[in-house]
């Protein structure tokens, strides 16, 4: 509960941003938050880095296309309602399918069997023009309009973002708490140890990726609204990376560091043309990289989180 | 997985010419040994006489490499480590081996709801989830009723070898594998750990690993020494207190390996 306060600020905006700050922003922070949640969550709770979570983000954002409203000769357009809880359906099977090819696979192991995962579906989508219309993809998809709101319009598209990342953010908390999550955390912590009170460790870790696809998947219906097109570079090495660094960035360890990491990142990629070249971002984005991963292994959060407890009196020690 | 009963031998353990190889070298060769149900069996042997790697074939941790296991009378051998647990079997590690990220409630939590059902659910739990209230009775039967909030990572090693014990306890075991219970408790500790095993419901089989001598003679009935990963000798504990070959093995040459 505590932690959808942090999203505070961030319902706040409306009242003082522009259009421009809303969605380009905040509201892109908050979609790439969610996405990169759902590794975070894996990182944090499963002990495992996956680079494949662009990509779940992308059945559902490639669902959206097809089934949606698109300016180009593919897809079957059927109504939201149907599409909507379609894509994410397709975003969790795609999450416990990569989690059962990856179940046995810890550390570097399962960081190159999820980034094999995300390369093979990129060529995919580049070479299929049958369901992703080849490299090209979709373009035109359009925002439904809901009760006779356009989600298209600024504000109340950012409040969609907002509550979805608001409940993502509940999700995951909630989750980690329930019998399940907990078992996820066990096998993060021994897995043989989970064998040996009586709890077969694949379903854990499957159902973990599926949980993870859930919320990238709701990342990934948001982000192909707010791009309104999607392609085999929607899926590619760039955000594949981008994703990680936003984690990174935030920190690890508390699903909190995704959204403070993509609000850093957003920024960064933003603003930082106004300062360097266009092609040096990446190069930028290297170096704060580096710097957080020596200064700050635990991201923002971690650093945030420090620098708090240092303005705290002694913390107390008897919580129970 | 076939379930053969057979009721002449309806032993709570019954293994034969049981073995398990690394590579070249066997660390358990043909052991046989057959436990009777409610029996307190104690295995001794000097350190690298192939305790652990028996109780790791008999729980599934590892695979037999020969011979057969039976609990109850039904044939495990392949089964998976996690049916076996359900079937009722429970064991401790030598080197506790726990969940450092949770608390000691949702430990034991997790070991209540493995065997009795429910750790799929996915809704946040509720305090008054009945396997909330036998996580905290195994807290309070293994001296733990004050930590359970806190998290396992920040416990004593004291603590720890209990919270092995209870998370062994729970969901009424029928047979526990206790491996070196005692090991790295004060003396002050093991006291209390004797009392606890004396007091398990006595139709609990339970095969204890004990370097403790006391606490070994004490809690049981019976008394298996392995050596160099062969049965070496069985029998009661006064008659394995003065057999010879035993006093050599643990007095003279035990340094061998
Ligand atoms: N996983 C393993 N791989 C290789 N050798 C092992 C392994 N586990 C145990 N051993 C060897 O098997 C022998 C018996 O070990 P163990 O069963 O731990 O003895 P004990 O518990 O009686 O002290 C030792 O020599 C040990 O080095
Ligand atoms: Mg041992």
């Amino acid at each position: 509960m505590k932690s959808a306060l942090f999203l505070l600020p961030f319902a706040l905006v409306p009242f003082f941003a522009n259009d421009f700050w809303l969605v380009q922003i905040f509201g892109r922070a908050l979609i790439l938050g969610i996405i990169a949640l759902s590794l975070t969550f894996l990182a944090a709770y499963l002990g495992v880095v996956s680079f494949a979570q662009a990509t779940m983000a992308g059945v559902a954002g490639y669902t959206v296309a097809y089934f949606g409203p698109n300016t180009v000769d593919v897809g079957r357009e059927m109504p939201f309602f149907v599409v909507l809880p379609l894509a994410m359906i397709m975003a969790t099977l795609s999450g416990a399918i990569i989690g059962l090819i990856a179940r046995r696979s810890q550390g570097i192991y399962a960081i190159m069997i999820t980034l094999a995962i995300g390369v093979a579906f990129f060529y995919f989508t580049r070479q299929n023009y049958n369901y992703f219309n080849g490299w090209t993809g979709f373009s035109g998809i359009r925002a439904p309009e809901i009760a006779g709101t356009s989600l298209r319009e600024p504000l109340p598209f950012y409040l969609l973002i907002i509550l979805v990342s608001a409940l993502c953010l509940l999700f995951v908390n909630g989750f980690i708490k329930s019998p399940l999550g907990l078992t996820i955390q066990a096998v993060r912590d021994a897995p043989k140890r989970v064998l040996a009170i009586g709890i077969p460790t694949t379903p854990v870790i499957v159902s973990a990726y599926a949980f993870a696809g859930f919320i990238a998947g709701s990342g990934g219906i948001l982000n192909v609204w707010y791009q309104e097109r999607i392609s085999s570079f929607s899926v590619g090495l760039g955000p594949i990376v981008d994703i990680l660094v936003i984690a990174v960035i935030g920190g690890l360890k508390n699903p909190i560091g995704a959204f403070i990491g993509a609000l850093a990142f957003v920024l960064l990629d933003t603003f930082a043309v106004d300062f360097i070249d266009r092609e040096r971002f990446n190069t930028l984005i290297g170096l704060v990289l580096l710097a957080i991963i020596m200064g700050a292994p635990d991201g923002l959060h971690g650093l945030a989180k420090s620098w708090l407890s240092r303005f705290k009196k002694r913390p107390s020690e008897n919580q129970v | 997985m076939p379930i053969n009963h057979d009721h002449k031998t309806a032993n709570a353990l019954e293994i034969q010419g049981v073995g398990r190889r690394f590579g070249g070298f066997w660390a358990v060769k043909d052991v046989s040994l057959s436990v009777r149900p409610g029996e307190r069996r104690a295995v001794l042997g000097p350190n690298g006489a192939g305790k652990t790697t028996l109780f790791n074939v008999l729980t599934g941790d590892l695979a037999a490499s020969a011979g057969t296991i039976r609990m109850d009378g039904a044939d495990v051998t392949q089964t998976p480590m996690h049916k076996r647990i359900k079937g009722g079997l429970r064991r401790t590690y030598q080197h506790a081996h726990l969940f450092d990220g949770l608390t000691v409630r949702e430990t034991l939590f997790l070991a209540v709801s493995s065997v009795a059902g429910g750790w799929q659910r996915f809704m946040p739990l509720k305090p008054s989830d009945g396997a909330i209230g036998k996580a905290e009775s195994l807290a309070q039967m293994s001296g733990l009723c004050s930590d359970l909030g806190r998290e396992v990572a920040n416990l004593s090693h004291g603590q720890r070898r209990q919270l092995e014990i209870g998370m062994a306890l729970a969901e009424n075991p029928k047979m526990l594998l206790l491996d070196e219970p005692a090991a790295g408790l004060s003396p002050s500790e093991r006291p209390r750990l004797a009392e606890l095993l004396l007091s398990l419901p006595k139709d609990i089989t339970i095969v204890l690993i004990e370097h403790d001598m006391d606490i070994a003679l004490r809690t049981s009935d019976s008394v298996s020494v392995l050596h160099n990963g062969r049965l070496l000798a069985e029998g009661s504990p006064e008659n394995i207190m003065s057999n010879e070959a035993v006093h050599d093995v643990y007095m003279g040459g035990a340094h061998g390996h």
